[in-house]
């Protein structure tokens, strides 16, 4: 097995009165174990130009990732354009808008085979973001 | 305007055959714009003992079509014990003990969990409120 941390640091001086200095580290296990994650797709970067609807990872058919599972997604917007944005969903639920730097680590259960993520450009002129799936047995 | 970033590193070295070593930072803004935020619901703590569904955040509490962050930790340990978390009706994935998220948030809709087990399963939690 493989030992795969995902770990995040949220800070700031003056948000507050208290300085804000949140870190975390998850170790990256196949569902419900302590057995590390074996399976990963990317990093991959991917650049658009259009404001179509891109499937980043498709939940269909479920022997592709397995249903219901620990599997952790990435997804970062590289534009540099502050109003640039991406619309990320789960099977048509909007989950947010991931604006130009911003990024996102999200749990995926592959619920379903409707539940695919996909993103969708605000703009129609170049957009890249990258994107990373671990794979949870 | 304050100065708020979120920072993530993954990091492998044997998940493939060449190291993974990824960190990127972004700084916490306003939606759309360079203005930092300003504003956060604070670092909070929940503690069930129930499989029931219960609402964390209920969108009805924030400002729709905004860049809020939601943070959200399964403050577990044991292996087995999850929270599923659901944007409205619409299953997204399952945090095990030790798991962690970091999403962008619309405030359009519910976020909501079910712990899997009556036992004690603690969640910790934090929105960044983006005008």
């Amino acid at each position: 097995m493989a030992t795969t941390t995902a770990q995040i640091t949220i800070s700031s001086s003056d948000l507050l009165t208290d300085a804000l200095s949140l870190t975390t580290t998850a170790t990256l296990f196949d569902t419900g174990t302590s057995t590390g994650i074996t399976q990963a797709q990317g990093p991959a970067r991917k650049t658009t130009a259009s404001t179509g609807v891109v499937t980043l990872f498709n939940a269909a058919p479920h022997t592709a990732y397995g249903a219901d599972k620990a599997h952790k997604v990435y997804i970062k917007n590289c534009s540099t354009t502050r109003s640039e944005y991406l619309t990320v969903t789960i099977n048509a639920e909007e989950i947010g808008r991931l604006y130009a730097g911003d990024w996102m680590f999200i749990p995926w259960g592959a619920h379903d085979t409707d539940n695919d993520i996909k993103v969708t450009p605000s703009v129609s002129t170049s957009m890249t973001f990258e994107y990373m799936l671990f794979i949870s047995a | 305007m304050a100065t708020t970033t979120a920072q993530i590193t993954l990091t492998s070295n044997d998940l493939t055959s060449d190291a993974l070593s990824l960190t990127t930072t972004a700084t916490l803004t306003d939606t759309g714009s360079k203005v930092g935020v300003t504003e956060t619901s604070g670092l909070s703590r929940k503690i069930t003992t129930s499989v029931d569904e219960y609402t964390l955040l209920a969108e009805a509490d924030y400002a729709d079509d905004k860049a809020h962050k939601v943070y959200l930790k399964h403050v577990g340990t044991t292996d087995s014990d999850r929270v599923d978390v659901k944007l409205a009706s619409q299953h997204v994935g399952r945090l095990y003990a030790g798991d962690w998220m970091f999403i962008p948030w619309s405030g359009g809709t519910d976020i909501k969990l079910t712990p899997n087990v009556a036992t004690s399963v603690t969640v910790e939690y934090m929105v960044i409120i983006s005008s």
